[in-house]
């Protein structure tokens, strides 16, 4: 796959645009995966997705040929749905939990102040997650999604975040800290 | 059994994800108040759900680039783009080093050329024993400078004093090589008086440098002796003298002659 990459770059850096294409092609689904669980919703995916492959194709000459083209969009990624995730909290004082109801064309919206028990009503572990996965920073969450969901090392998590593993490793360890704090709440409550 | 160091929640929380520190797995074998905390950390993070993305199927790389091809200008071909980016930043540093290195190189070459005549058909460069004579005049010089000190301490030498003479043998043996080319030089020049001086003085640095040890007061008393008799010392005088810009015994002037 390497080979057949650097060699593709090699096209499109020749002028051949449409190569391109077959890049974005292998990596899309990948790329998808991991924004949306930093992000937590699709159409912020999607945007990460589409956003990561035009950076990508930006600093395409500034690739190192010696490098996994994979592992290095897989990072860009990474630092776009970090980017999302932080402006929308800068914007945001709601969040989405989840898709939109067509039939009604309202957005639901998880209240914060909504207290435990609203949500184990709806029986869903998953909104359970995605409500203390809020309470996390950003860079908590995208590191604890490296590690915990896509299974990366601290070093890993460390190059894609661009901070040292160190730095990674505590941030890992944040963000199970706090899970485990509001995990605690709603069993208690439930 | 207790441990005094329980691993905390960070060193468990490493250890469940196979990073833990060193000796971390076999502290949990031994401490049952470990690994129950390790057994509760682990029913936590398996509860904690990995997030499955919503079904995108094969096409969804296509309609991704569907989307944004129209956006992507084409890069310009470039000649030799078969070339990896970074070996092209290699070469371009090497060339402009090169270039550097070959500029200096002429300029040194053309600021040396501007220094010397140019040699023509009608101007050609000679070399002559007269255009040498700068350079022997000079070496002459400090040699019979130096020489003369040297017959001067050895006729002042006390023979009892071995000493101070170990300091003059040293100087002998510097001298005896400048003597050897002076005298080649006075042979091409046919002077025949300064080819004389010059074998005696040889015979008295040589007998001066070889000595093994240290010299005896019979030897030293020799050597005064030899060089009394032949006037030796008279004779270095008498040779500077003819030097110009040399005057007289005791004196010593830098030769300003060319080289």
């Amino acid at each position: 796959m390497g080979t057949n990459d650097h060699e593709t770059i090699r096209a499109i850096l020749s002028g051949d645009k449409e190569a391109y294409g077959a890049l974005v092609v292998r990596h899309s689904r990948s790329l998808f995966r991991v924004a949306y669980r930093i992000t937590g919703n699709e159409a912020d995916a999607e945007d990460v997705v589409q956003e990561s492959f035009l950076r990508g194709y930006r600093k395409l000459e500034s690739f190192e040929s010696r490098s996994n083209f994979g592992t290095w969009i897989y990072r860009i990624a990474v630092r776009c749905a970090l980017d999302r995730v932080n402006g929308r909290r800068g914007r945001d004082d709601l969040q989405v939990a989840g898709d939109s109801d067509p039939e009604e064309g309202n957005v639901q919206v998880a209240d914060p102040a909504a207290g435990p028990d609203r949500l184990l009503m709806s029986g869903e572990i998953a909104a359970m997650q995605q409500a203390a996965m809020q309470s996390l920073t950003a860079t908590e969450r995208t590191a604890f999604v490296l590690r915990h969901m896509e299974d990366r090392t601290t070093e890993e998590i460390g190059a894609a975040l661009g901070i040292q593993p160190n730095a990674a490793k505590q941030a890992v360890y944040r963000a199970v800290h706090k899970l485990r704090q509001r995990l605690a709440q709603f069993r208690v409550n439930a | 059994m207790e441990y005094l160091e329980h691993l905390n929640e960070e060193e468990l929380v490493g250890q469940a994800y196979g990073e833990g520190a060193v000796g971390a797995e076999q502290h949990l074998e031994a401490c049952g108040e470990c690994e129950r905390a390790f057994a509760e950390l682990r029913r936590d993070l398996a509860e904690m759900e990995t997030v499955e993305p919503p079904a995108r199927d094969d096409r969804y790389g296509e309609e991704v680039w569907a989307r944004i091809s129209g956006s992507l200008p084409a890069y310009e071909r470039h000649r030799w783009s078969w070339l990896p980016s970074s070996l092209w930043k290699g070469l371009s540093y090497a060339a402009a080093c090169l270039l550097l290195v070959a500029g200096a190189f002429y300029a040194g070459r053309l600021w040396e050329i501007g220094r010397k005549p140019p040699v023509t058909a009608n101007n050609p460069v000679k070399t002559t024993p007269q255009s040498k004579q700068p350079i022997v005049v000079v070496l002459l010089g400090d040699h019979l400078d130096r020489s003369e000190r040297l017959l001067v301490e050895l006729k002042h030498a006390d023979p009892d004093s071995a000493e101070m003479v170990s300091p003059l043998r040293d100087e002998a043996r510097t001298l005896l090589a400048a003597n050897r080319i002076c005298r080649k030089d006075a042979a091409q020049v046919d002077d025949p008086a300064l080819a004389t001086a010059l074998d005696r003085l040889d015979h008295v640095l040589s007998e001066l440098a070889n000595q093994p040890g240290s010299l005896d007061k019979a030897e030293i008393t020799r050597l005064q002796d030899e060089m009394n008799a032949d006037g030796l010392l008279f004779e270095v005088r008498v040779l500077r003298a003819r030097i110009p810009g040399r005057e007289g015994p005791g004196k010593t002037h830098s030769n300003g002659g060319t080289i």
